[in-house]
């Protein structure tokens, strides 16, 4: 269980319960209940807000980066507590939420100082190697966290990771535990009661651990919605709510309004001056991504310092700001329209653009919205990649029917086959000889003999007749089928919880072993992700581990027989669970005395 | 590939063809040597103009006879991927010459393109101008020739354009080495020279082997008159994308008159008045020779170069006569249009809606103005003569005096296919008036007709042709070969779907009188909704009109449904300026090719829907919001059924349905290119899932909506989209081919079944000849069906 930062007596949805805060985890458990009813990891906050000091009620509510309703709470404690309880979570949350703005990666709890173990000489240096244990950050560059960079130590041994790799990253393999409970069961029985070590364990699941890494690396984009502020409804009171986020997002926005706040604030208004009179000021209005405001202009009054900076409409046909360079000619609308001298008659009046003028500017905001994202996220407008790419090239390529190329050529990674030459005589005698009678088809034979099949069909099909008893033991065989299986469905799950918990547990842990017994035996699929190239000694030392392991599944099941026999539970059906898991345990054990009998003499 | 198609050897540019292509060639071929027209249509994104130009390129470099090729498409994206396209044709084709000789020929081979002045502009200040027709009259101020001998004899007199002088010092049918240049080379190629592309391009024509240019620079006559005069009449003329090919006929001779116009007309004619003053005192003996050469009818053989008020008129309309004696003096002229505009100026003044034929037009003009349809006709003519006797500069500030001759030598030469309608109020409930005098042409076959005439082939091709009798009808000629191709696909790559309601089960669609409907409009957002949730980077939807667009994306706002369509992709709406909804797309295909996915909101029969492809990330579904019908309401649309059920007997109803399905195929088909992209097309209305309605889609389309998929509603057709796109996201493992990809040998194998074929059907005839059929009377098969059994070996 992560240590808890803070708690407190909360409710939700006017349920009371407990709220508290992991490092890891913003937790709500209803009063009387075990399991949170609300958990939510703490890099999913995206946005806090509380009710006005003074509120009768103490209320906290955390908006997610999935959810932007979030959460609402209500501490429940007496006022005093509850404020004090609530200032200690906000402070809490407020951090966690700068950081998971900023991007950077959730600081883990500090890793404890490394005890720099002995490395054993037997154990190659791998990975970030023994020599240079500042190995520079990937190219991703996560900005470095506590993670301290371990002293030359043998990771295999400690079980201690070991440089930036992430399949040896603590904090990964930590993140992997705590999202998949069942490894998390696995990790306990194996690692922490110390059959195997850490890295043994990893050893295989190397995937898991990139996969986590990629997706943390992964930025979050900005969400796309626009900034359009709506008054909602608090406390009977019809008003805007102002976050610092919501701040931020007006600024980038609309940079207008910022201008106007460093113009003005504090110098000529204080803040909370500020923002009333930008929400009732016409800019606002203009601001506003709804055709509708236009009809709510008369309520919006005139403002000496905000009507400065507004800008007429930008509701004419032509926009206000037209970008002066070239597209490029396959998509370039413009260069149509003075391609020949406009002809003919008027459109009609529905398909002349822009006829509804109080659209233009919302329409241009989404063009302008989805433009500035999209800039954001690739890193500059689309003016400067096209000057650099936009060649003959990709030109072709935009024409081309790529498949109508033959790429037979090149498809394919040849097989190399011994005795090839000998393989396909042997194929080619065998199908000669079939192709002899097959080739020689008469085609004049064959449509005779297939009409000859046919004729009369309508007599045969009349002269059908199905003959009862089998049709019948079809049927009973039907029915007994499924009244079998249903039979095994409405049966109750005998097995008592602790016994086949127990059941389980040997199972996982068998299977395990023979995961590590096999992986020991066949040579490493890929390098560069396993965690370490053990030498073959290392190897077959910890097969021979392993076999110890295996070797006691059989009295581990007899034990669970045993249990079995003793709450009146029929034997037989414990043994039928277990008997693949005794058959895969005999073939390794069979493989093994049989590898060691091979070559007695090797070790 | 090289192949052969009877005895010409084709020179296709890929590995593998489809079938189609390969059969489309062989139709095309046919019509080439037959010297007639044709009309085909070839699915979308089948690679319809690589095989159009494959074949007559190699038609071109077979037979001696060398037709020039000149291919029309609608905008100017489509004519530059035509030549990027024939630019790689001919880089293939060279590296596949086997002799020097051949290579030789290959190198040779010119193709360019042509479009504006402002499109090819490459004169400092001028191309810095915004409007088309100002460059134009820029450029002319600099280029014509009256100028460039003026400043040649006195240099420094007169502003001249280098680029333009440069190219004149060039020998001519030189000017640039042969190959082929798309309009970005050329410009490139001018930079670089400091020449003027544009005369390049116009003085090169004659040259070349292939001119890609638009449509309107052959059939607006004046254009055409200027441009396409000169074209050898064995020219192969093909008109690709062709499906709106009647309504390019009918704007290149409607004309439109509004009160700002004649306004800015009369300040012309005052001008033009005060000028002649001018001349008369300086110059007299100009306007002398002008009226001299009037007299005997002489035309003047200026270079078409020059040329600013261009007749209106068809060719073979034009009167072959001196100009009739009352407007001879310059003088005379001036107060003839002066009249004639103060006539049209007392027309507007009425307050109720007038609609006309050219005849009354003409009988109420001369009641009242004594202006007879004579002199009326050489109007346009008369014009040009006068501005270049005076020699006016700036030309663009008499462009609506140019409109006004325009106006008067069209209604004062066609009798029949044109209607005049003066509308003097914008809609309905207007009170303010804002009249507008349309001169509506209403026959498109009047435009076309000269083309028919003059060139011996012409191909009509297009994705959507569909029913394609309408056609010749319309434009009143005869194919040769008029042929619709299916889409052969190992695995139904697109898959049409028809929502007729959505998951409330409430109908949707947009009939104006449900359209604005709130369950409608909801139903319309949850369709957008949803898809942008499922589908993978693009989505393209499309509305039936600017109107209904952009009050649609308002409500949307104002429910919040657009918030949700932000949560999973950006947005992107089609704008009345074309620049800016050109850099909305391309930002559009920034967001598709960076995985962001973006929903772009345009319009049918709009900027986005003509020549903007949006084939595989850029496109994976296409959404088609209503039936994209035309305003029905429009007098001139009501004129022009009328006229077309009178004069072609096509029903009115036939015909808007005809023209709201093409437009929503033309769509729903930019999604797709060769036949591993793949596509979703949405079809949202109920009034698509009835069959005369689909029956007008092209079969290509129509062939894949499987009756459960014509009659959907939202969350059925969520849950098909969404078995259809985990399907094709599967590796195809099946080889497409022999089926719907062709080698060499599946072409030789085709052809050789044909040879049989035709073999086979050349005996049953003459044994027809002998004894009438051959009745076995064994009830076996007989001989044909057993030939046309398709035997896959």
């Amino acid at each position: 269980m992560p240590p808890i930062v803070c708690s407190a007596q909360a409710s939700y949805k006017k349920l009371p319960g407990l709220l508290e805060l992991t490092d890891s985890h913003l937790q709500w458990t209803k009063a009387g209940e075990k399991a949170p009813a609300v958990k939510v990891p703490t890099t999913e906050a995206a946005s806090l807000s509380r009710s006005k000091a003074g509120a009768p009620q103490v209320r906290l509510k955390i908006g997610l980066l999935s959810d932007e309703a979030g959460h609402n709470f209500t501490f429940t404690s007496p006022q005093a507590v509850a404020l004090a309880e609530r200032d200690k979570f906000e402070a809490e949350l407020t951090n966690i939420i700068a950081r998971n703005r900023s991007g950077a990666p959730q600081i883990p709890a500090p890793t404890k100082p490394l005890q720099a173990a002995t490395p054993t000489p037997t154990t190659p240096a791998h990975g970030s190697g023994v020599g240079t244990p500042m190995r520079p950050p990937p190219a991703l560059s996560r900005p470095s966290t506590s993670r301290a960079v371990s002293v030359a130590s043998d990771s295999r041994a400690s079980g201690t990771p070991v440089g930036s790799d992430p399949t040896s990253d603590f904090r990964l393999r930590k993140k992997v535990l705590l999202s998949t409970p069942e490894l998390a069961q696995l990790h306990r029985e194996l690692v922490m009661a110390g059959h195997i070590t850490e890295n043994e364990f990893w050893e295989g699941r190397e995937h898991l651990l990139l996969a986590q890494a990629a997706a943390e690396t992964q930025k979050r984009g900005k969400p796309g919605q626009l900034v359009d502020p709506r008054p909602q409804s608090v406390d009977g009171e019809i008003k805007i709510v102002i976050t610092p986020q919501l701040v931020h997002d007006i600024f980038e926005e609309f940079p207008i309004v910022a201008r106007a706040y460093n113009d003005n604030v504090p110098g000529k208004l204080s803040e909370a001056e500020f923002w009333s009179r930008y929400f009732q000021s016409k800019l606002f209005n203009a601001h506003r991504a709804s055709i509708r405001s236009s009809a709510a202009q008369h309520v919006v009054k005139d403002d000496p310092i905000f009507d400065k900076y507004l800008e007429k409409d930008d509701d004419e046909l032509e926009p206000r700001k037209l970008r002066e360079e070239r597209v490029d000619t396959f998509i370039d609308l413009g260069a149509t329209y003075v391609d020949h001298e406009e002809t003919g008659n008027e459109k009609d009046v529905t398909m002349q653009a822009g006829k509804q003028r109080a659209v233009l500017p919302l329409i241009r905001k989404f063009n302008e919205h989805s433009t500035r994202l999209l800039d954001t996220a690739l890193g500059g407008p689309a003016a400067k990649r096209r000057r650099t790419d936009s060649g003959e090239s990709e030109h072709y390529a935009q024409i081309d029917l790529e498949d109508l190329h033959d790429n037979q050529s090149s498809s394919g990674i040849v097989l190399n086959m011994q005795d090839r030459q000998r393989y396909f005589d042997g194929r080619a005698n065998g199908t000669s000889n079939g192709d002899d009678g097959a080739g020689r088809v008469d085609f004049q034979e064959a449509l005779q003999q297939s009409k000859a099949s046919t004729q009369g069909w309508s007599a045969n099909l009349t002269q059908l007749k199905i003959e009862r008893k089998a049709g019948d033991a079809a049927l009973v065989s039907m029915t007994q089928n499924v009244a079998s299986r249903l039979d095994v469905r409405l049966r109750k799950h005998e097995i008592p919880e602790g016994l086949f918990r127990q059941m389980t547990t040997c199972q996982t842990a068998a299977n395990e072993f023979l995961r590590q017994f096999w992986l020991t035996i066949y040579p490493p699929a890929n390098e560069s992700q396993t965690l370490s190239v053990a030498t073959p000694a290392q190897k077959a030392a910890k097969a021979a581990k392993m076999i110890g392991y295996l070797s006691k599944t059989h009295e581990k099941v007899e034990a669970l027989v045993g249990v079995a026999h003793q709450e009146g539970i029929d034997p037989a059906r414990v043994q039928v669970a277990m008997k693949p898991i005794l058959d895969a345990v005999n073939k390794a054990l069979d493989f093994w005395r049989l590898k060691n009998s091979k070559a007695p003499g090797a070790r | 590939m090289k192949f052969f198609i009877d005895d010409l050897p084709i020179i296709f540019p890929y590995d593998r063809i489809y079938p189609e292509q390969y059969a489309y060639m062989c139709d095309l071929k046919r019509t080439l040597d037959a010297t007639g027209h044709c009309l085909l249509e070839m699915p979308s994104g089948t690679g319809k103009t690589v095989s159009l130009l494959s074949l007559i390129v190699s038609y071109q470099q077979f037979y001696p006879t060398k037709r020039k090729l000149i291919y029309c498409s609608r905008t100017v994206p489509e004519i530059e991927k035509a030549l990027a396209e024939l630019k790689r044709l001919m880089d293939y084709r060279r590296d596949c010459a086997e002799t020097d000789e051949q290579r030789e020929k290959e190198q040779n081979f010119y193709g360019i393109g042509l479009t504006s002045r402002k499109n090819l502009c490459i004169h400092p200040e001028v191309s810095k101008e915004k409007k088309g027709k100002v460059v134009d009259a820029r450029c002319r101020d600099l280029t014509n020739s009256a100028a460039c001998a003026k400043g040649r004899e006195n240099p420094g007199s007169v502003d001249l354009c280098d680029w333009h002088e440069n190219l004149g010092k060039l020998e001519p049918g030189n000017l640039i080495p042969p190959g082929i240049w798309t309009l970005a080379d050329v410009l490139q190629y001018g930079r670089d020279n400091r020449i003027c592309p544009y005369f390049l391009v116009r003085r090169m024509m004659p040259f070349v082997d292939v001119i890609i240019y638009s449509f309107h620079y052959l059939l607006d006559p004046k254009v055409a008159e200027q441009v396409s005069k000169e074209l050898s009449k064995d020219a192969i003329v093909v008109f690709d994308e062709a499906h709106n090919i009647d309504n390019v006929c009918i704007e290149s001779l409607s004309i439109d008159l509004t009160r700002p116009m004649l306004d800015s007309a009369a300040r012309s004619v005052v001008r033009l008045g005060e000028k002649i003053e001018e001349i008369k005192e300086t110059d007299a003996s100009k306007l002398q020779d002008e009226y001299a050469k009037l007299v005997e009818g002489l035309q003047e053989a200026n270079s078409a170069e020059d040329a600013f008020v261009s007749n209106p008129v068809l060719p073979e309309d034009l009167l072959k006569e001196a100009v009739p004696g009352n407007i001879r003096k310059a003088e005379h002229f001036v107060a003839f249009l002066k009249r004639f505009v103060e006539y049209l100026k007392t027309r507007m003044r009425v307050l109720h809606v007038v609609a006309e034929t050219p005849l009354s037009f003409l009988q109420h003009l001369k009641d009242i103005t004594y202006i007879e349809r004579r002199p009326l006709r050489f109007c346009a003519e008369r014009l040009q003569s006068l501005v270049r006797t005076l020699d006016l500069s700036r030309l663009d500030e008499f462009s609506s005096l140019q409109k006004v001759a325009s106006f008067a030598t069209l209604v004062a030469t066609y009798e029949k296919g044109f209607l005049l309608i003066l509308e003097p109020f914008e809609t309905d409930n207007a009170t303010v008036p804002n009249p507008i005098f349309h001169l509506t042409c209403l026959d498109p076959a009047i435009a076309i007709k000269p083309v028919f005439e003059r060139f011996s082939s012409v191909v009509i091709t297009s994705g959507t042709l569909s029913p394609l009798d309408m056609y010749p009808k319309m434009l009143q000629f005869t194919p040769v070969v008029q042929e619709t191709y299916s889409m052969t696909l190992t695995r139904n790559s697109f898959l049409p779907l028809v929502i007729t309601r959505g998951s409330d089960q409430v109908a949707i669609s947009s009939r104006f009188e449900v359209r604005n409907d709130p369950a409608v409009v909801r139903n319309f957002g949850s369709i957008l909704v949803e898809y942008s949730k499922i589908v993978p980077d693009g989505i393209v939807a499309f509305f039936p009109s600017y109107l209904y667009m952009e009050s649609i994306v308002a409500a949307w706002n104002d429910m919040g449904i657009l918030n949700e369509v932000w949560k999973h992709k950006l947005i992107f709406v089609e704008t009345p300026d074309a620049n800016e909804t050109s850099i909305a797309l391309e930002n559009y295909r920034r967001a598709c090719d960076n995985g962001r996915g973006a929903v772009l909101l345009s319009v049918a029969r709009g900027k986005v829907s003509e020549g903007i492809d949006f084939d595989h990330n850029y496109g994976r579904a296409v959404i088609m919001f209503g039936v994209p019908y035309q305003y029905t309401e429009s007098r001139i649309l009501k004129a022009r059924l009328e006229y077309l059920r009178d004069a072609y007997r096509i029903r009115e109803s036939e015909f808007l349905g005809f023209d709201a399905m093409r437009n929503a195929a033309q769509c729903v088909g930019r999604v797709l290119r060769g036949k591993t992209d793949w596509g979703l097309m949405v079809f949202a209305d109920k009034r698509f899932a009835r069959a005369d309605k689909r029956a007008k889609l092209p079969r290509w389309i129509n062939q894949y909506i499987t009756e459960t998929a014509s009659n959907l509603s939202t969350d059925m057709a969520l849950t098909l989209s969404k078995q259809f796109m985990r399907m094709i996201s599967q590796n195809p493992n099946e080889d497409q081919t022999g089926i719907s990809l062709w080698t060499l040998e599946d072409i030789e194998k085709a052809q050789a079944k044909q040879k049989e074929l035709a073999l086979a059907q050349e005996v049953e005839r003459q044994d027809a000849t002998m004894e009438d059929e051959d009745e076995y009377g064994d009830g076996g098969i007989d001989d044909e069906a057993l030939g046309a059994i398709d035997l896959d070996v």
